[in-house]
């Protein structure tokens, strides 16, 4: 048939055809070898990590999708379509300057003013170094309890925006905390100490929009009382009805408490992770 | 506490599932999977036999070449149709409503199309020598043509099954096989394109294959050009059958696991599409048919009754492929009381599907059972044990295959899946 083939000689027939074919299969390798080259361009360019995020975010449900603004009672509805990215958000400045609207109660957890909150529940709070201090919030803290092991990186390290900061291992299940915040690790801490981590942050850490995508002041109290209310519909007892508590505070040690509940989902869920 | 905990992390394959959906408990999973891979190992040792022994393990010979196998092969092909034509609807025609479906009939086209190479292999034999197809080929032959469209099709249908199976709940937790999967899948329209050209040429290659045959006046037709309007029919039947069969797997999907899986919309829409399709195909081939009887028959000298004479092959068969396996479900597909009722749209999608079955059967055990000669005898043809034990591996083949990534990957949430893809370069 080919060239160096006994008897071979090319013909219309076969210029059209193995055209046609080659060109077909030309398509074919080029799309495979076309999307490997843009994978490699992805992650020089640190756009994979973005990437994966967003990835990520989009296979969230949509109850973990909300606005903060909806948290806090700015607007009625609204989901998220940024990937929780307020820093590049065009319709942030337009919804912070409403007034918030949420209703305030007690909800039994601590959440203190002068940190900022992921959604993660994670917290970062500025310190006068210019670093930041990342912790557990304390709805991870109480689900949580005491992590049989920790995996913290070391000092030096480089965290990502949402990408995986440190690792807990509980009850044989591994759970993934997302990064606050993006910057240098400059010291490690651990539950004893009541935080986690110390950053030197990437961006500038006086630019208000380094931080921006952190909740505060009343979106926390709009958020966590969601996130209550979807731990309480999770850990129910199997089979019962929904129903929400109207009162008590949450116990600490819950995984060790609640063994039986569907840990997957619900700390898939807290910890916005697959 | 310390047995619950190890009883969900060790003892089950949750962590492997997506997040928020549920599955069977894995024992009972692979108690289902037990009696397909029994099936399968028989398949895998009986298509052994034949490459280590050769074809005489089967009951095929020089005058009955084509048998159970082709006809397997034709089926499968014309059924997996529905991943070429809904990709062709999604990305080249902008259905976005097809979307959910979008990844079972990339899977479901994965199986049919490798199952069919499989079988294909072991009916051509000598696989160490595959490679002489593409070296040597016959440009003036239609299997030609069919083999090139296949293998490049196999590898597109490849290429659209990574994607799926990289979004599988670990995997995508590698941060390559995340970004790879998003660029892949960003460029699938591409192997959409490519998917719908070559489908296009091979599905019509296989039925021209028989319209060439001129040998065989049962089957030969005249045509377009270099193209027998069995060329034209096989494309237009497979079509028309691939988004009924889609609902039949979805349907049946829906039914084991006891979960509606798909908005009834979408069967109905998929019914409606392939309700048209069947009834422009039913025309056509009746069209071809009454050319065939009056004009194209008695040229070759064979008064088409001849063809008919001789049982079980009698003119009802010809009545079950048209009218009952094509015209009626045609009508309940489209007809709009029939079509917003589920057990009618199901059961028009089944007659479908055996209308397409039916048609290969024909075109591949009648036109050769029926003798063309003056000395010829009407054949009988029953495959053996090993042609039927190969059959029923890649049927098995099949069901594991998609029982596997329906626990695995996210077949039935494309709509949201699909809005997942972020944007970007």
């Amino acid at each position: 048939m080919f060239p160096g083939i006994d008897g071979f000689h090319w013909t219309v027939g076969h210029v059209i055809f193995l055209s046609l074919f080659f060109a077909v299969v030309a398509t074919i390798l080029a799309t495979l070898v076309f999307a490997v080259l843009r994978t490699k361009r992805d992650f020089r360019t640190n756009r994979a990590i973005e990437l994966c995020w967003k990835s990520d975010f989009a296979e969230l449900p949509e109850s973990d999708r909300r606005c903060r603004h909806e948290l806090a009672g700015r607007v009625v509805s609204r989901a998220c379509d940024n990937a929780f990215n307020c820093r590049r958000c065009g319709k942030y400045a337009q919804f912070a300057v409403l007034p918030a609207t949420g209703l305030t109660r007690d909800l039994g957890l601590h959440y203190p003013e002068d940190r900022l909150y992921h959604r993660g529940h994670t917290w970062v709070k500025p310190a006068e170094d210019g670093t930041f201090t990342v912790g557990l919030d304390e709805l991870a803290d109480h689900l949580v309890g005491s992590p049989d092991s920790i995996e913290l990186p070391k000092a030096g390290c480089e965290i990502e925006l949402n990408q995986t900061a440190w690792r807990m291992k509980k009850n044989g299940r591994e759970i993934d905390v997302r990064a606050p915040i993006e910057g240098t690790i400059v010291a490690v801490g651990g539950p004893e100490q009541g935080w986690y981590l110390k950053v030197r942050p990437r961006l500038d850490p006086k630019d208000p929009v380094t931080l921006r995508h952190l909740l505060r002041g009343p979106e926390v109290h709009g958020w966590v009382l969601r996130e209550m209310e979807r731990l309480q519909m999770q850990l129910r007892a199997p089979n019962s009805p929904a129903a929400l508590a109207d009162g008590g505070v949450l116990l600490s040690g819950l995984m060790d408490a609640v063994p039986d509940a569907d840990w997957d989902s619900v700390l898939a869920d807290t910890f916005l992770t697959m | 506490m310390a047995s619950g905990a190890l009883t969900d992390s060790s003892l089950t394959d949750r962590k492997w599932i997506a997040r928020g959906e549920e599955r069977t408990s894995l024992p009972r999973f692979l108690l289902w999977l037990t009696p397909w891979a029994a099936l399968l190992a028989v398949g895998v040792y009986a298509a052994g036999l034949c490459l280590d022994f050769g074809l005489n393990q089967t009951n095929m010979d020089n005058r009955f070449a084509f048998g159970l196998w082709i006809f397997l092969d034709l089926g499968v092909i014309a059924l997996g149709a529905g991943a070429f034509f809904t990709g062709f609807l999604v990305y080249i025609l902008k259905r976005a409503e097809l979307k959910p479906i979008l990844n079972t009939a990339v899977v479901v086209g994965f199986i049919c199309y490798s199952g069919a190479v499989a079988i294909l292999m072991i009916d051509v034999g000598q696989p160490l020598r595959a490679w002489f197809t593409f070296w040597h080929p016959n440009t003036h032959s239609m299997l030609t043509e069919v083999t090139f469209c296949i293998s490049c099709y196999l590898l597109v249908l490849c290429l659209e099954y990574i994607p799926i199976l990289l979004r599988n709940r670990q995997l995508r937790k590698l941060p390559s096989f995340l970004v790879f999967e998003h660029q892949l899948h960003k460029l699938v329209p591409v192997l959409a394109g490519v998917g719908t050209l070559l489908s296009f040429f091979h599905q019509g290659s296989l039925g021209g294959l028989y319209g060439v045959l001129r040998g065989r006046p049962f089957a030969f037709r005249d045509g377009v050009f270099i193209w027998p309007s069995t060329f034209f029919l096989f494309i237009l039947s497979a079509i028309a059958t691939g988004p009924s069969f889609l609902m039949l797997v979805a349907a049946t999907v829906e039914k084991v696991t006891r979960r509606r899986l798909m908005p009834a919309d979408l069967f109905r829409r998929l019914g409606f599409i392939s309700g048209l399709l069947l009834a422009i195909y039913v025309a056509a081939k009746s069209i071809d048919t009454l050319i065939w009887l009056n004009f194209t028959s008695p040229s070759a000298g064979f008064a088409p009754w001849q063809y008919y004479t001789h049982k079980p092959f009698g003119t009802p068969i010809l009545f079950t492929e048209i009218v009952l396996f094509g015209l009626l479900p045609a009508f309940l597909l489209t007809y709009r009381k029939t079509a917003t009722r589920r057990a009618w749209l199901l059961s028009a999608a089944a007659l479908a599907c055996a209308g397409v079955l039916l048609n290969r059967f024909v075109l591949t055990v009648q036109t050769l059972a029926v003798p063309t000669l003056a000395f010829d005898e009407f054949l009988q043809y029953t495959p053996s044990w090993q042609e039927v034990a190969s059959f029923s591996g890649v049927i098995a083949y099949g069901v594991i295959v998609y029982s596997l990534s329906y626990r695995y990957l996210p077949l039935f949430t494309p709509a949201k899946g699909e809005s997942n893809h972020v944007s970007g370069n």
